[in-house]
């Protein structure tokens, strides 16, 4: 399993022979979590670390950094301002966050600023850490693209569709009169109160964003939101909720792949911005459907029912990738 | 009874032509003997009250009733009687008939509805009345008193869970930081030693062969590169030098998870005597491991101890006291070289705590506000704004004090005084 040499000290390599070796690098305020990490993953890849949020940007722009790995509570800048500001730095490098306890706070800024791939808790499995690594590594250096792709705004006439999940009427009037102010007339919204009603709107197979309540009538409907993402990775998806539980955010992460986590009330401003960038992540995969691959879920591990895959397995002839169905904004 | 109403007595009242004679008749009557005075009403509207007394001083003068007695009660009445509408509310009335009535008390006030006579009201009646609605409001005043309580002692639980749910989170990442390194080096050692298996593996085979004699000299040869591959490989990988650290960083990772454990039991005391004599010195250490969360991104911390008696106090109790001091002076610090100093010392009858820090300050209009429960000047999340409140009501129960000084931009100093009330000197020591 272990093949390539370990170098003896990672920063002091020329940086020429390095710049296509598969490169990761990991941020912790504690030297020994990094030591023990390069140990993990010096065989197999080139490894940088720091213990230096600063100088972890220097690096992504100095560097190709394929996989970041950054701690949580660091004292100089926090790993969620770090995950934020390598977005803008080193937009192709795969976001991870490691961290020892996650507040609810630095979860949702996980999400909506750093857009990270995994949610990671210390400690963690050697084994599922190579794995998760592994595969990040994979699409990085697969989808490497120094170039920010330009989104080309599609026809005009084409309008974007949106669905909502949630029960309240209340919340529906919210997000139509806020689609109202923001994209007039360029979008279609549909309403569904519950999970079969979501499923038959998206059979139909225009749905560009989802916007649910992660319990609906009851049911939890994270499993559909997994499966989906499982599925269709281009239906771009923004939890809207109340709900405020760690465990299952890291879930929807890491097996849901959620574009954006709102905590409920609705707040305008946040929730148009929020959709205004799903659109963009919409348009940007319906250009490059590779893209998808950053958004690859871990497989659900809840038991979901057999004819809920089927049918949101089903949608996918349905569903076309590459026809453009956004909205000129 | 709770209304002007039912204090109104149905008299039936005289007319102001009624003779002295026989009013004083009808204040012998029975029925009559409560009332001090009797209501004198013309046409339906009160125009006067004649009282005993006036009718003592009439019958009590030589042949007084023989001379006054056939002349009507309108030249003997007093023409301006107290009166009252009973639409008043029952602290309306009596506020406006104690302040009005004349003393001695001789007179009854004088009811009316919509200025017509409606009956007579005796001030015992009215004042009776209030004693009751008193007793009542006391009463709802004392259960309004016990909910209070109960939703404060509500309140301080539901800080001590916030400060518990902050402290959770800091302790939490506190272990899970080293378990994370403690755990993955023991993985990786489990790996390597597969490797050393297989390496002693190779090395028992080519023995066998060896000793066997019948091998031939290509399989030794390619056994001992198989070997010499193996050993080259697992240098590579597990390097002398980064398995001696990693053996290091594995046994002080879980030095460093045990004496948290340590530090979290001394810090909560479950499992001591709530009422202690303890060594204050060792109170701030533990709560000095419980905040290190929070302070060691933000400031130094210097410990300068005075060697001090034995304190009998509530330990547990104590430690919040020491750990929001410990954390109001982190959260102050917003500059690089951020600096908190605890100092300890005992006079013969009290030991001070001292806490400065070289934050923000308080702004000397907010500096009498800091121990007011709620108040706070820190985001939603961070601070509940009873840390202070519940600091001080603690002190106070050991008879101590609790004492401020700030100056803005340059920091503030809390002083803890508590009361030795067992002396047994204990060590102090330093840093
Ligand atoms: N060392 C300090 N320096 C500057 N301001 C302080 C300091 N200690 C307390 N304060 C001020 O006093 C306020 C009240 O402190 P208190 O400990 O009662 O509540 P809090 O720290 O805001 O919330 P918590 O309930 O979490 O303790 C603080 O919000 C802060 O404004
Ligand atoms: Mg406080």
């Amino acid at each position: 399993m272990i093949t390539k040499p370990m170098p003896a000290c990672p920063l002091a390599e020329p940086a020429k022979i390095a710049m296509d070796r598969p490169t990761i690098l990991f941020v912790d305020d504690e030297e020994r979590i990094l030591r023990s990490l390069r140990m993990l993953f010096a065989a197999n890849y080139r490894v940088l670390m720091t213990t230096n949020g600063h100088e972890a940007l220097e690096i992504l722009q100095r560097e190709r950094v394929h996989v970041l790995v950054s701690d949580q509570r660091m004292p100089i800048m926090t790993g969620v301002d770090l995950l934020r500001q390598a977005r803008d730095v080193s937009p192709s490098s795969m976001r991870l966050l490691l961290t020892g306890y996650s507040d609810m706070e630095a979860i949702i800024g996980s999400i909506n600023d750093g857009e990270v791939y995994r949610y990671i808790s210390k400690p963690w499995s050697a084994d599922e850490f190579r794995r998760t690594v592994g595969e990040a590594m994979e699409i990085a250096v697969s989808l490497w693209d120094p170039q920010p792709i330009k989104i080309v705004a599609p026809p005009n006439n084409e309008s974007l569709e949106i669905l909502l999940l949630d029960q309240s009427p209340d919340i529906a009037v919210a997000i139509r009169t806020l689609l109202d102010e923001n994209f007039p007339g360029a979008y279609h919204l549909d309403w569904a109160t519950s999970q079969s009603e979501a499923m038959a709107i998206l059979e139909r197979g225009k749905v560009s964003i989802i916007i649910s309540e992660i319990n609906v009538d009851g049911e939890d409907v994270t499993p559909f939101l997994k499966t989906l993402k499982h599925f269709h990775a281009q239906i771009v998806t923004i939890v809207l909720t109340s709900f405020r539980d760690t465990s299952l955010l890291m879930e929807l992460i890491n097996q849901g792949q959620i574009h954006r986590f709102l905590p409920k009330p609705v707040r305008k401003t946040l929730t148009a911005r929020s959709i205004r960038s799903g659109i963009e992540r919409h348009r940007e995969i319906l250009q490059r459907p590779q893209l998808t691959q950053r958004h690859r879920v871990e497989p659900p591990r809840v038991q979901v029912s057999h004819s809920m895959i089927h049918r949101i397995r089903g949608m996918l002839q349905s569903l076309s990738i590459g026809k453009s169905n956004g909205i000129k904004i | 009874m709770g209304n002007l109403v039912d204090l109104s007595l149905p008299i039936e009242p005289i007319t102001p032509n009624h003779l002295i004679g026989t009013v004083g008749d009808i204040f012998l009557q029975e029925r009559y003997e409560r009332l001090l005075s009797l209501p004198v009403v013309s046409d339906g509207r009160p125009v006067g009250v004649i009282s005993r007394h006036n009718m003592q001083k009439i019958f009590m003068t030589r042949f007084g009733r023989e001379i006054q007695g056939n002349k009507p009660v309108a030249a003997f009445m007093n023409p301006l009687p107290l009166l009252v509408s009973v639409d008043q509310s029952m602290e309306e009335a009596s506020h406006f008939v104690t302040r009005n009535i004349a003393f001695p008390i001789t007179e009854d006030f004088i009811l009316v509805k919509d200025g017509q006579y409606h009956g007579i009201g005796s001030v015992i009646d009215l004042l009776r009345g209030m004693e009751e609605r008193i007793v009542e409001q006391n009463l709802s005043l004392s259960k309004a008193l016990s909910l209070l309580k109960a939703s404060q002692s509500q309140i301080i639980q539901s800080e001590k869970m916030a400060s518990l749910g902050q402290m959770v989170a800091g302790v939490a990442h506190e272990i899970n930081t080293p378990l994370g390194y403690v755990k993955n080096n023991l993985e990786m050692a489990g790996e390597a030693f597969k490797s050393l298996q297989n390496l002693g593996d190779a090395h028992d085979s080519l023995l066998a062969d060896l000793q066997s004699g019948n091998a031939s000299d290509d399989d030794v040869h390619q056994q001992l590169n198989r070997i010499e591959i193996l050993n080259e490989q697992f240098q590579t990988v597990y390097p002398k030098s980064e398995m001696d650290a990693l053996f290091k960083d594995t046994l002080y990772g879980l030095q460093q998870i045990s004496e948290i454990v340590v530090n979290l039991k001394n810090f909560s005391r479950l499992d001591q005597a709530a009422v202690d004599n303890v060594n204050i010195n060792q109170c701030i250490d533990s709560a000095l491991l419980i905040a290190k969360n929070v302070v060691k991104h933000k400031a130094e911390v210097e410990r300068n101890f005075g060697t001090l008696p034995a304190v009998r106090c509530a330990p547990s109790q104590i430690n919040q006291v020491i750990l929001n001091l410990i954390t109001n002076a982190a959260h102050a610090i917003d500059r690089p070289d951020g600096r908190i100093v605890i100092r300890t010392q005992a006079d013969q009858r009290h030991v001070h705590i001292v806490v400065t820090d070289n934050g923000k300050g308080i702004p000397p209009e907010l500096v009498g506000k800091i121990f007011d429960p709620f108040f706070t000047t820190k985001p939603v999340g961070q601070g509940t704004g009873l840390g202070l409140s519940i600091a001080f009501k603690i002190v106070q129960d050991h008879c101590g004090s609790i004492r401020v000084k700030s100056r803005p931009g340059l920091g503030t100093a809390f002083c803890v005084s508590l009361p030795v009330h067992v002396s047994a000197p204990v060590e102090g020591k330093s840093s």
